[in-house]
């Protein structure tokens, strides 16, 4: 008997992305956010038909309807933090946006890493008591994001790398050793793209972009931000690159009133480099928090456990929308390298010239998923066999409780 | 990556007062830098122009040498010339304006007023003072001029706007008033 597609739902602080599993990309992407309604609408045409419990919006729909219901959001810093919310979301997901009877297939969700095994449990009873569905496998995002970049050139595809994770509010950098991830020396940064959008802003306000409307400055940089930046080689000659072709480097925005449709142009200048560059110097726009990305990825690293380390420098894996940026991968992997080989050879030269090091392979891979990584590794994971070998079963969870969902074993390869 | 140093904190054999080498400059106003080899073409006033805007941006800045403490300087007057400027001066009144800027009550490190006062060693005596007020006088003048020509780039008759962004950014969150 042939089976229907298992679904694939990531739930993320920021957006959800769900799908069936063996596309490339999510059918749906939509804001994790709730809509319930509040006081005034309570007796609208819903609970005249006593169907109150259905009355309510999730993503997009509850964003637009924000005036006669209050917005919540479920989800926060990628733990699931009101329950009774998020099983109503899950079960719009389900039968208005993808549509299908979740008796007929498997489900594979994401937690974050260090998400308590309590969660995988309630996880578990929403899923098997409330939608009835007939397998579950939770998979670590982190995970998920290293199996999506094995369709990478020349991607080892191992288990074993570093994840950088940035979205929208935090980067995380969790290192994976054989599909597990090393909690204890995971590391977070507190720049992520809303932080690249606003210096975006700000860099527009100081040349003077005087005709952007500011109820659309932010959605202006956000469009600006990913659709002109780059990343740099070195921040001072790329000052002088534009000084020395104007033509080439500056660059022009179209965009649209939002208000009286009004077309109008705005000039983008050294914003176009000087976005990323915050995760190179975090000093442009905190003054707490300073130390640069390729230095948090190399404590991390020298903080795992040293049979691992090796194989956590040479597969750096990209995820995120933030890491989208062109030759971000390129520079990151130059700056670790020149760490790394530094402090090598100091300690040749502490040595004394008896030993000589292996030289260690730095490899940052970025791919072509990155933006939607975790949703795509889930997507690829839930082709394969072992899939439906792993997952807990309906018929496991009715013999033992939720409790067997604590654990979920990890993939071995793409067989 | 943290801010940008100068290439010229370890040259020797140069005349050091106040904390700032005087510097070989290619300049053809008067007074006590020493010549510079025609040959060159980068001295100490093109590295700081090209620099001014990289690390402008930057609020933390480790002194390594005394060509950083000359960077610095020049820096900080570059920043106090563009703020002299509105978007609507043309060329010949810059030209004037930063001329009058330079040779006027020229700071140097020892006086109270300049912000950085306590970062660089004091003068011996007043000889010493003098020479130094004279050759920042000259670094001024040049750095003026250079600087008009970097930004009238004839786009619009006023300064350049990519230039101009960086009036409000002070480097090391320091200014010269």
């Amino acid at each position: 008997m042939s089976r229907l597609p298992p679904v694939v739902i990531d739930n993320g602080t920021g957006y959800t992305k769900m799908g069936f599993a063996g596309n490339t990309d999510p059918q749906f992407v939509i804001p994790t956010v709730i809509g319930l309604p509040n006081q005034q609408s309570r007796y609208g045409i819903a609970s005249k038909r006593g169907i109150e419990d259905l009355d309510f919006h999730i993503g997009d729909e509850a964003t637009a309807n924000s005036k006669s219901y209050n917005l919540n959001y479920p989800i926060r810093h990628g733990q699931i933090d009101n329950w009774d919310h998020m099983e109503r979301y899950w079960e719009q997901s389900i039968f208005k946006y993808m549509r299908c009877e979740p008796e007929d297939h498997y489900f594979l969700l994401t937690e974050p890493p260090l998400n308590a095994p309590e969660n995988r449990e309630q996880m578990a009873e929403i899923f098997f008591e409330s939608f009835n569905v007939q397998g579950l496998y939770i998979a670590v995002q982190a995970v998920l994001a290293l199996a999506a970049s094995w369709t990478a050139k020349g991607s080892q595809q191992t288990l074993t790398g570093t994840v950088i994770d940035s979205g929208d509010g935090v980067t995380h950098v969790i290192p994976v050793a054989e599909g597990y991830v090393l909690g204890s020396s995971i590391k977070h940064i507190p720049i992520a793209g809303r932080d690249i959008t606003a210096f975006v802003q700000q860099l527009l306000r100081d040349h003077g972009e005087t005709n952007i409307p500011p109820e659309d400055s932010l959605d202006i940089a956000r469009r600006i931000k990913e659709q002109h930046s780059y990343t740099c080689h070195d921040m001072a000659k790329e000052f002088l690159k534009f000084d020395a072709e104007p033509v080439k480097y500056y660059k022009q925005f179209d965009a649209v009133n939002s208000i009286n449709q009004q077309s109008y142009t705005i000039d983008v200048g050294y914003e176009r480099f000087l976005a990323p560059e915050i995760f190179f110097n975090p000093e442009l726009v905190s003054s707490n928090f300073l130390t640069p990305l390729p230095e948090v990825v190399d404590t991390c690293i020298q903080v795992s456990p040293i049979d691992t380390r090796r194989g956590l420098y040479s597969n750096i894996v990209l995820s995120g929308g933030s890491t989208m940026f062109k030759d971000f991968g390129k520079r990151l992997q130059r700056d670790i390298k020149r760490l790394v080989d530094g402090r090598v050879k100091k300690s040749e030269e502490l040595s004394g010239g008896r030993l000589q090091a292996k030289p260690i392979d730095v490899n940052v891979v970025a791919h072509k998923k990155q933006r939607h990584a975790v949703w795509f590794g889930g997507s690829i994971m839930a082709c394969t066999d072992q899939f439906y070998q792993f997952s807990h079963t309906k018929a496991e969870y009715e013999e033992y409780g939720p409790s067997i969902c604590r654990h979920n074993r990890v993939f071995e390869s793409l067989a | 990556m943290p801010a940008y140093h100068s290439t010229f904190n370890s040259i020797e054999n140069v005349r050091v007062i106040n904390g700032l080498p005087l510097l070989p400059l290619v300049t053809r106003t008067r007074g006590p830098a020493p010549y510079a080899d025609p040959s060159m073409t980068r001295d100490a006033i093109d590295e700081a122009l090209e620099l001014f805007r990289p690390n402008s941006l930057f609020k933390n800045f480790e002194i390594k040498g005394n060509g950083d403490r000359l960077l610095i300087y020049i820096i900080l007057f570059t920043s106090q010339c563009l703020n002299r400027l509105r978007p609507t001066t043309t060329q010949s009144e810059a030209t004037k304006t930063l001329y009058s800027l330079a040779v006027a009550n020229v700071v140097i490190p020892a006086d109270a007023t300049f912000p950085l006062h306590n970062m660089y060693p004091g003068v011996s005596d007043k000889s010493e003072s003098d020479t130094l007020r004279q050759y920042l006088t000259q670094v001024r003048q040049e750095v003026a001029q250079r600087l008009v020509t970097l930004i009238y780039t004839g786009e619009s008759v006023g300064p350049s706007k990519w230039w101009m962004s960086f009036q409000k950014r002070h480097f090391m969150g320091k200014s010269m008033a």
